[in-house]
């Protein structure tokens, strides 16, 4: 602790603690749907609320006297790493407690639980529905309060965040861009996107709720309804259902479709757009329409196979096509049919989506778009530059240059991407060699891409109507730190682990 | 007229050379040195001071006076003193500013000062003109570039080309322009449908920039239009000259030898082509085809490094080279090297400094053939006769309505077509007719 550090340590605890006590009082709602449903594992919601305040509260304590110390931004490194590591832990606690059949060893419990909070969807349960109603509410939940981002909440709220907050909003949600504020303040700004956040979650909820109220889609129950809103709004994947979506009628899925176009756009050109009412804004976004055109693209190239090749035929397979391509590339992962069937075309461009990601500053996850517009960008740079040595271009974004240092350090996210793609799915391999799991090469890579771009289901057995069951507590672990890296964007884990981020 | 003049430097001395013969002048400066030199060769008043200081000018006697030049070069302390001399007194104030912002304010109002020009976009819009319509002698832009008034002389041996020798209702003119005068010797013509334009002749021309550049094809259809030009030196002049020459839609390629200055260039102007190069090397000439581009202007910051540039590109083999000259002197050394254009920012700013307004709604005046013509730029007031009028049944006034401006759009005016209240109107008027003119709209 006296050890000269370059690192405040103490001051990125501190802030740990802090969210982790903002976090315990998230336990209620499980509880009360358990004491509403009559289920007897309240207890275990409640329990695991205490540790979780008391393990914050502690924290805080601990390094209170070190308030005041400003979190710069190193220690943000640290904390972002920190804080997607440890709320699972919490996050994860019902599930070892309850001791049901499913989900109660802990390297299970808390893979589900990151891929709850990393908004990733890959589930370990085969059969979702022998889980309690309370546990399902839960994992939806932690989608819900992971995929905005208890970052972004406690940028919001926490006092002490006044000078750090900018830091950790902008590896939050910015991406390579420099991050553009909603009010007077970054805080404000928090405020207004976790304000939108929840609106768009109760709208979800009202409209899921009148479809299954209105008797148009007879399986949508009210709790059906609210908990696929706060699944879609973070670009989660987690169903109540085993067969996710499919369970549902067309209209449902056409609805969830449109959520997931919206809360895959970036929340701060959403906000100007909704609340604002700047169109003009979303008109001129470069992302924006490279997003709809993969959607589209996508889709389009699935169809062809999905209705061609005889899998679905009329609307159903346009619908199938359109709803399968959106929920991949935005790192969803809802299913309205078992992808996992259909040809190589379908499949392959599947695969593919996975690394696109939905647009930066949305809740998805993936490589995000803007990074592969700024990529093609750079490319044509490279080669004009190649005739005309002595040009100089600058690459702008929606018309505003983009910091070369910024490039660069794209450039090492992508590389460092894949390589850790490339590390994770030869990790799967090598592993499913020893666990005997029969892994073939393509449901090795689809499932490293799914987890580690917070995607979620996979091919193969982890497939839309499958689970990660299967796989051995090695290959377990192997796609939770995939996920881990993925939420946080890997380098900030990269960067804590070099000598020179704990120098002086 | 009482004038006084504040800045004893390039500008000033070039007012005070072309108005002192007519005027009183006063010249205000920090400098004695200047001063006195100025004192030696023209018969002006002088005073030194810090001409920001209401002391200072009272002491040049304000309050007598009925025109006040700021032409420092230091465009802050122009617009304080030009704020203290409205307060102090009643002279119509002229300001000389490099900041294109500052322009746009006072175009807006915002400023409150009778005058206001850039040295960078008068010299800008000059090079504009001689690229943009290679043939034009003199250019004027109204109503933010969409009205140009244009003097051509005509090439002896000129025509078969559907204008030069036809008459005009019968000539194949360019659309959305107007031929508004003729001069042909000592005869000035207000041309009707029933006159020719003939080889020798020098005409004025009103119209769309786009009717502009055709005519210049049109008249002088032995040389080649500029569509494509290298701009050497990023600095604000280079800058300026290059968002004049964007918007008429020419092709503009920077070469700047620092490399953050090139990165800024680029940045400010995305339709730009930035190299960071020196403006002295062969090689990236060769590597970059500069040779085949028609124009290139030379705005670097020493005289020196322009002309080895400008006669470098020439015999690289580019065919029209514009160098612009710190002083006098380059002017002379310039058409010695070869160089085919120079121009000195500071005697542009000064000549445009000399011309000033008489009526508050003429946003621009142009003074062409030696102040026998003007150009006015006016609003149509409510209770003009003239407004709902059809042109044909216009009385005469020894004036052409040569371009209207109705809702941002220019319209240059046919017979049956009706002046409104409200139009903004560009006329071309004989001087002496200018007041019955401005009376009348």
């Amino acid at each position: 602790m006296k050890r000269k550090s370059g690192i405040e340590v103490g001051a990125a605890l501190d802030l740990v603690g802090g969210v982790l006590k903002w976090m315990a009082p998230a336990f209620l709602l499980p509880t009360l749907v358990a004491i509403g449903y009559g289920e007897n594992v309240w207890w275990a919601f409640v329990l695991a609320g205490v540790i979780t305040g008391v393990a914050g509260y502690a924290l805080d304590q601990i390094t209170g006297d070190k308030e005041g110390a400003a979190v710069t931004p190193r220690e943000s490194f640290l904390v972002v790493a920190l804080l997607w590591l440890l709320i699972p832990i919490f996050g994860c606690l019902p599930y070892i407690l309850a001791g049901g059949p499913q989900l109660s060893r802990p390297i299970d419990a808390y893979f589900e639980a990151v891929s709850g909070f990393t908004a990733t969807g890959a589930t370990l349960v085969p059969t979702i529905e022998d889980l309690d109603r309370s546990m399902l509410f839960w994992r939806q939940l932690s989608h819900w309060l992971g995929g905005m981002g208890i970052i972004v909440l406690a940028v919001a709220i926490l006092p002490r965040l006044r000078i750090g907050g900018r830091q950790l909003l902008q590896s939050e949600l910015a991406g390579p861009t420099e991050i553009e504020k909603l009010g007077q303040t970054i805080r404000e700004t928090a405020r207004r996107l976790w304000r939108l956040y929840v609106i768009l979650t109760l709208i979800a909820i009202l409209v899921l709720g009148f479809l299954g109220v209105s008797g148009i889609d007879d399986e949508m129950t009210f709790f059906d309804a609210v908990g696929h809103a706060l699944s879609v709004v973070a670009l989660g994947g987690f169903s109540t259902r085993t067969i996710s979506v499919a369970a549902f009628s067309p209209v449902t899925q056409y609805v969830l479709l449109v959520f997931m176009i919206i809360a895959g756009i970036n929340f701060l050109r959403l906000y100007r757009v909704l609340v604002q009412r700047r169109f003009d804004v979303l008109a001129r976004d470069e992302e924006l329409r490279l997003y709809l055109i993969l959607i589209l693209l996508g889709s389009i190239l699935i169809g062809v196979e999905v209705i061609g090749g005889g899998y679905e035929s009329g609307e159903a397979g346009v619908r199938h096509s359109l709803f399968q391509a959106t929920a991949i590339l935005t790192t969803t992962g809802f299913a309205t049919a078992d992808y996992a069937q259909w040809g190589p075309i379908a499949t392959v461009t599947l695969l593919l989506l996975m690394f696109s990601g939905a647009s930066a500053g949305s809740t998805g996850g993936g490589i995000k778009i803007i990074r592969h517009l700024l990529l093609f960008k750079l490319v044509r740079r490279e080669l004009e530059q190649t005739v005309h040595r002595e040009a100089i271009v600058p690459i702008r974004a929606n018309n505003r240059v983009v910091d070369e240092k910024a490039l660069r350090s794209l450039i090492v996210f992508v590389l460092l991407y894949l390589l850790v793609f490339a590390i994770g799915s030869l990790g799967l391999v090598i592993d499913s060699g020893r666990a005997g799991e029969g892994l073939s090469a393509f449901e090795a890579f689809g499932a490293a891409a799914a987890c580690l771009g917070n995607v979620g289901p996979a091919f193969g057995f982890a497939g839309p109507y499958g689970s990660f069951e299967p796989f051995s507590d090695l290959s377990t672990l192997i796609c939770t730190v995939l996920m881990w890296l993925g939420r946080v964007e890997i380098i900030p884990v990269v960067v804590i682990l070099t000598r020179a981020y704990w120098r002086s | 007229m009482r004038i006084v003049v504040l800045g004893a430097g390039h500008v000033g001395r070039a007012i005070v050379d072309a108005l002192y013969e007519e005027h009183e002048i006063t010249v205000i400066d920090t400098n004695a040195d200047r001063l006195t030199w100025l004192a030696d060769r023209y018969d002006v008043r002088i005073v030194e001071g810090n001409g920001t200081t209401k002391r200072v000018i009272r002491e040049a006697g304000i309050q007598n006076c009925s025109l006040f030049i700021a032409s420092t070069s230091r465009e802050e302390a122009n617009l304080v003193s030009a704020m203290l001399v409205k307060k102090l007194s009643g002279a119509r104030v002229i300001v000389r500013t490099t900041s294109v912002e500052y322009l746009d304010a006072w175009r807006e109002r915002e400023i409150d000062v009778d005058f206001m020009v850039s040295s960078e976009l008068e010299t800008a819009n000059a090079i504009s003109g001689l690229i943009g319509i290679p043939a034009a002698r003199q250019t004027d832009v109204f109503a933010d570039g969409k009205v140009q008034v244009v003097e051509f002389d005509v090439p002896d041996g000129a025509g078969g080309n559907g204008v030069v020798g036809r008459k005009l209702r019968d000539a194949e003119l360019p659309v959305d322009s107007k031929v508004v005068s003729i001069i042909r010797g000592d005869e000035r013509i207000m041309p009707d449908g029933g006159q020719r334009v003939l080889a020798g002749d020098r005409i004025v021309v009103i119209g769309s920039p786009d009717a502009a550049r055709q005519w210049s094809r049109v008249i002088s259809h032995e040389r080649q239009r500029v569509d494509d030009i290298v701009i050497f030196g990023g600095g604000r002049m280079g800058t300026t000259i290059a968002h004049v020459l964007l918007d008429r839609g020419i092709r503009v390629r920077f070469v700047e030898g620092r490399l953050e200055r090139a990165r800024e260039v680029a940045e400010e102007i995305p339709e730009a082509r930035v190299f960071n190069a020196s403006a002295f090397d062969s090689e990236f000439f060769e590597r970059e085809r500069i040779g085949h581009t028609t124009a290139a202007v030379f705005a670097l910051n020493d005289d020196p490094g322009n002309l080895f540039s400008a006669v470098l590109a020439k015999s690289k083999g580019v065919q029209l080279t514009i160098a612009l000259a710190h002083d006098q002197t380059s002017l002379h050394v310039y058409e010695r090297g070869g160089v085919d254009v120079a121009i000195n920012p500071r005697q542009v700013i000064a000549e445009e400094l000399v011309r000033f307004g008489h009526d508050p709604r003429i946003r621009q005046i142009a003074m062409l053939d030696d102040d026998r013509f003007e150009i006015l730029d006016l609003t149509v007031r409510a209770e003009s006769e003239l407004a709902g009028m059809r042109f044909d049944q216009m009385p005469e006034t020894g004036s052409v309505i040569g371009a209207i401006i109705r809702n941002g759009d220019a319209i240059i005016p046919h017979s049956k077509d009706i002046l409104r209240a409200g139009d903004r109107v560009i006329v071309f008027v004989e001087s002496r007719r200018a007041s019955t003119v401005e009376r009348i709209l």
